[in-house]
């Protein structure tokens, strides 16, 4: 059979540290956590009743499974078999969901974080190799810039778990030159909010998974929108906390680091589009959501002559629609040389 | 927007061709040094441009392997936030090793409690916690080895082992269930009777008491124990071992009441041990007796009272280890 008889399915997906989203020109678009699980054993597979399971659905069995998170810290994990398969597998299973099955010639754009780009590229193309008819892998800044018609004069800031990249689209595809990696990201925080706040609390009993959701509903930089309070186990008993302070420093853990960066960047643009460079920086992926963050590297833009800096308005699909707009876009020709 | 397909054009083209290069192996253009945009070259010459670019590279001799620039920056923020992150290790979500909840069970860990220089709680007459606990232990895994279960010692003679290199051994082996065995020293008059810890936070003072003078000299500093701590809440080790608890429990109980009336039923409880959080698997701690109370000591010197403990828990982890293959199977 020809590929030729076969309908196109061309998806685009942000394969992210702590979360995986696909958009498909059918118009699918789904995420999912970036977990992965396999059974233990075969009474643990006739108990969770599948040969393998993702995201939220895999985190609640987790006894029961060998668990990976693959791209942990951005990257995928040297020499781990079962980590590539991981990989793989939640490729396929977004690639599914999005409706792409038998019968569909599928075509690929994935974006990954660019220290994984950078670090095990070459790894990273052996382990998707199969998961579609034909595939390419991009730095998922490339992808969310494209994706905003964003590839002249502006900085992308893409603020994930594990890492928060950042990339100069100066017309040009994104050399070394023009990125940086930081692990100033949304684990930091998390990090930071829990040493704080059990720095002072000694004797709450909290999970990084509860300190993670509390940041995600109340993080904020510069002025408290309102207090915030928790409601934490303490000798046993639920206790209200008020944690604002905590929650303030530890998003603005965030800052410092990321000025500094974007004006280091900012530095090596050619001084003739370094204005339109300030005055286009885009925030992206889960941390762009922390209110005032913006406004907060806005004013560190300030000291060198000012500039705007605004999120993005859909941080969950804006990576997979960049790659879906890089996959519609790349002539079928293209597609050839690239193999699955 | 003329300009903007154009670019377009260029960037996916430039993207294409990375992959390309990545598919024969080549290290990809942008690792290297930034170089002047070519030219918007014809679509025609897609295929030529990728293979021309590597040929001149390498004909020049520009070695490929110029290692990538480091963009990993590590920035100090402006304050540094006290106390400082590094001093604390933190728990990450983590992959968990399947053979911790191994949901058949072929192997116990048997922990006799204390040993060596550190003998326990005492009696005036002589009579040690240490040697109570390895020969119930020595007992124990006679009867669990007669019933086709692999047993592992963290220690099998009179010496001292850290509660670390315990949970350790715990771990290496593989084992799917692990049991510490003590002796309660209970300071009260008529202070006695059995109960069953598994792991988990405690409000009260005594038991908060009993595991700080269980964990003493456990190698771990205060921060691991809250990390260690932390990662045991979000897991489901411990409804395990709270099961565990509740059958061990139930039996000791119910061996020593007929010989012992008076007995008291301390129950289940969970306070914080460094050797069942370390362990990684269903855990349990069983102070089997009281050596403090008058009754129980004098029958703790007693070799069948002995074995009639270590058949107690023999069964307690055998009813345990069949609930769970049963449950797996139905
Ligand atoms: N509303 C929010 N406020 C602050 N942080 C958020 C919010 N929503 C998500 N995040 C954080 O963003 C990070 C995930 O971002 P994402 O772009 O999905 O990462 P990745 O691409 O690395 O998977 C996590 O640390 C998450 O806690
Ligand atoms: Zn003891």
């Amino acid at each position: 059979m020809t590929a030729k008889g076969k309908d196109v399915l061309h998806v685009g997906i942000d394969l992210g540290t702590s979360r995986s989203s696909i958009s498909a020109s059918s118009g699918e678009r789904h995420v999912v956590d970036s977990y992965v699980g396999w059974p233990v054993d075969m009474v643990a597979r006739k108990v969770v009743k599948k040969p393998i399971l993702f995201g939220r659905e895999a985190l609640e069995n987790r006894p029961m499974l060998d668990l990976h998170r693959p791209l942990e810290r951005g990257l995928i994990k040297e020499g781990s078999e079962k980590d590539e398969a991981a990989v793989r597998e939640l490729l396929k299973h977004l690639i599914t969901m999005a409706g792409g099955g038998e019968g569909k010639k599928v075509q690929a754009v994935i974006g990954v974080p660019a220290e994984a780009m950078r670090v095990s590229r070459q790894h990273l193309r052996t382990a998707v190799k199969g998961v579609a008819d034909a595939l390419m892998i991009v730095s998922e800044p490339f992808a969310v810039a494209y994706g905003l018609d964003a590839l002249l004069h502006t900085m992308i800031i893409d603020i994930g778990a594990g890492t928060t990249d950042f990339c100069v689209m100066n017309g040009r595809y994104p050399t070394d030159d023009d990125q940086r990696t930081l692990t100033h990201a949304g684990d930091s925080v998390d990090d930071q909010l829990m040493l704080l706040v059990r720095t002072r609390h000694p004797e709450a009993r909290f999970t990084v998974h509860m300190v993670r959701e509390w940041k995600e509903r109340k993080s904020f930089v510069g002025e408290p929108p309102q207090p915030v309070v928790v409601t934490i186990p303490v000798k046993g008993k639920p206790t209200e906390i008020d944690i604002t302070a905590e929650m303030k420093k530890a998003c603005e853990s965030l800052v410092g680091p990321l000025a500094e960066t974007m004006l280091d960047l900012l530095s090596r643009v050619d001084p003739e589009y370094q204005e339109r460079v300030r005055n286009n920086v885009i925030l992206a992926g889960g941390g762009s959501q922390i209110p005032g963050l913006a406004a907060a590297l806005e004013r560190a833009l300030g000291e060198v002559g000012g500039g705007r800096v605004r999120a993005v308005d859909d941080p969950v699909f804006v990576g997979s629609n960049g790659g879906l707009a890089v996959a519609l876009d790349a002539p079928e020709g293209d597609w050839e040389m690239l193999p699955g | 927007m003329e300009d903007l397909r154009k670019l377009k054009r260029e960037m996916v083209r430039q993207a294409v061709r990375e992959n390309v290069e990545l598919l024969e192996g080549r290290p990809p253009s942008a690792l290297r040094r930034a170089r002047p945009l070519r030219r918007l070259a014809g679509a025609a010459a897609l295929v030529v441009v990728p293979l021309a670019v590597f040929a001149s590279v390498n004909a020049i001799g520009h070695a490929p392997s110029a290692g990538p620039e480091v963009v990993v920056v590590p920035v100090r923020p402006g304050a540094t936030p006290e106390p400082s992150l590094e001093s604390v290790p933190w728990p990450r979500p983590r992959t968990i090793d399947p053979t911790v909840f191994r949901l058949s069970v072929g192997t116990v860990v048997i922990d006799p409690g204390h040993g060596g220089s550190d003998p326990g709680a005492r009696t005036e007459d002589g009579l040690s916690e240490k040697s109570v606990t390895l020969d119930v232990a020595l007992r124990l895994k006679a009867l669990l080895e007669g019933a086709s279960y692999r047993v592992v010692l963290t220690r099998d003679a009179d010496r001292q082992v850290p509660l670390r290199e315990r949970a350790r051994v715990a771990r290496e082996s593989g084992g799917d269930l692990f049991v510490s065995i003590h002796v309660n020293s209970i300071p009260r008059p008529d202070g006695g009777g059995v109960e069953t810890y598994y792991l988990g936070p405690t409000d009260d003072p005594a038991v908060r008491e009993l595991a700080g003078s269980e964990n003493l000299g456990s190698g771990y500093s205060l921060a691991d124990f809250r990390s260690l701590l932390e990662s045991v809440y979000v897991d489901v080790r411990q409804s395990e071992s709270r099961r565990l608890a509740g059958a061990v429990q139930e039996r000791l109980v119910s061996a020593l009441r007929p010989v012992e009336p008076a007995l008291a039923d301390r129950g289940v409880k969970s306070a914080p041990f460094v050797v069942l959080i370390a362990s990684e698997m269903p855990a349990v701690l069983a102070e089997v007796s009281s050596i403090s109370n008058g009754e129980e000591a004098r029958r703790l010197a007693e070799p069948a009272h002995r074995q009639r403990i270590a058949e107690a828990l023999a069964k307690g982890l055998t009813d345990f280890a069949e609930r769970v293959g049963r449950s797996g199977r139905g």
